[in-house]
């Protein structure tokens, strides 16, 4: 039964080693696909390289669709999945800032580490800037307190606001990410 | 696109396909998966009118360590583990809360208690550090606003039903914080608090 971090199989430390030994997979597939190279990110915004959108949405579809089988087949318990809540105005606020940087710098903090573990300087100082900013919103956090837990919905899922169950919801996500793969390729294909 | 991503897509369409098909209806709730998505919260506040109601059918469970359920623990809970509540005697209509320290022991607990049929099972969403910070020992800060003062008001009611001091007046930054106050949960945060707390109950000789 999983999650094994959740159910104990792991312990603590067998938790701190997979965390590392993940987070080392996923830095190292990040790197392999390209994503450590912020030109190729920023073509995202150019749309003259689409590779982040179908990296990202290649992710998306395949830890759904795991997810609800494994939940499905009983050997995944979904409930114990921790389920981030939403605050639509600081989280659409941060949104909008996570977008500047990525345009601006060309990376995300994810990318950053990468291309920083690759040696490339831009890596370095947006992981550099990163720390600054973190250090900043430590410094500030009571002023901007009240904006931080403003508008809350709790732990919400987008099938919950749309009414449908989790199965219709993946089904829908699914096609529409197979559709977005097929008009990203057919568009670098025409800026090719 | 090549051969291997035209295979892949297919096979997630199918995937997917099927997911929207088993799915289409209401969630069905005698699959493991959907029983396991079942499983409720109940909060503080409401556990304790529960509780101030003298409702019969209520059991509440306290799956901490003996000497942290000898400390402080939730009027009338009894201390349990998982592996007694397989073997503890409960009506078909009695409805069971559980509370511990660690999710793990929830789990257990609850699959425990799955296993031998009984689901109607409420777990106390944040634990002793829940019922610490809105029933026993509510905090108001200084300025509040009046949904906070109202919140108190209720809460302070409680607290002297169970024996509790409600403070009021404390500065902002002590009054505890939970997904009540629309703060995102920090496990580390209230189990400091919570321990925090049933030091300061000790402290005060309760």
């Amino acid at each position: 039964m999983t999650p094994l971090t959740e159910t104990g199989s792991l312990g603590s430390s067998g938790a701190l080693v997979a965390a590392i030994l993940i987070g080392f997979a996923f830095g190292w597939f990040l790197e392999r696909g390209g994503l450590g190279s912020a030109p190729k990110l920023a073509g995202q915004f150019y749309v003259t390289d689409l590779t982040v959108f179908k990296v990202m949405f290649s992710a998306l579809v395949t830890a759904m669709l795991g997810a609800f089988w494994l939940d499905r087949l009983g050997v995944l318990r979904l409930d114990l999945v921790y389920l981030p809540e939403t605050f639509v105005v600081p989280q659409a606020l941060g949104g909008v800032l996570f977008g500047a940087d990525f345009l601006v710098a060309g990376l995300c903090p994810g990318t950053s580490c990468v291309a920083a573990a690759a040696g490339r300087r831009d890596g370095l100082g947006v992981m550099i800037g990163m720390l600054i900013g973190v250090w900043l919103f430590n410094l500030t956090f009571d002023r901007i307190a009240s904006m931080y837990s403003a508008t809350p919905l709790g732990a919400v899922r987008l099938t919950d606001l749309a009414g449908v169950t989790p199965g219709v919801g993946v089904a829908v996500v699914t096609a529409l990410a197979l559709a977005g793969f097929a008009v990203a390729n057919r568009i670098e294909r025409r800026r090719a | 696109m090549n051969r291997l991503h035209v295979a892949l897509a297919i096979v997630a369409a199918f995937a997917a396909a099927a997911a929207g098909v088993i799915d289409r209806g209401s969630v069905d709730r005698s699959h493991p998966g959907a029983r396991a998505a079942a499983i409720e919260f109940i909060s503080a506040p409401d556990l304790a009118q529960r509780i101030m109601s003298g409702d019969r059918d209520l059991r509440v469970f306290d799956l901490r360590t003996p000497d942290a359920f000898a400390q402080f623990h939730v009027p009338g809970a009894h201390r349990a583990t998982a592996a007694s509540l397989a073997g503890e005697p409960l009506a078909p209509q009695t409805q069971v809360v559980v509370y511990a320290d660690a999710r793990q022991t929830i789990v257990e607990a609850l699959q425990a208690l799955e296993k031998r049929n009984h689901r109607d099972v409420l777990v106390l969403r944040e634990g002793l550090y829940e019922w610490l910070s809105r029933v026993q020992e509510p905090r108001l800060a200084s300025s509040p606003t009046p949904e906070e003062r109202a919140e108190f008001e209720r809460a302070a009611e409680m607290s002297r039903f169970f024996g509790g001091v409600p403070r009021a007046g404390v500065p902002r930054d002590e009054v505890p914080q939970g997904y009540w106050t629309g703060l995102p949960r920090s496990e580390a945060l209230l189990m400091d608090a919570a321990v925090k707390s049933v030091a300061a109950i000790r402290r005060r000789g309760c």
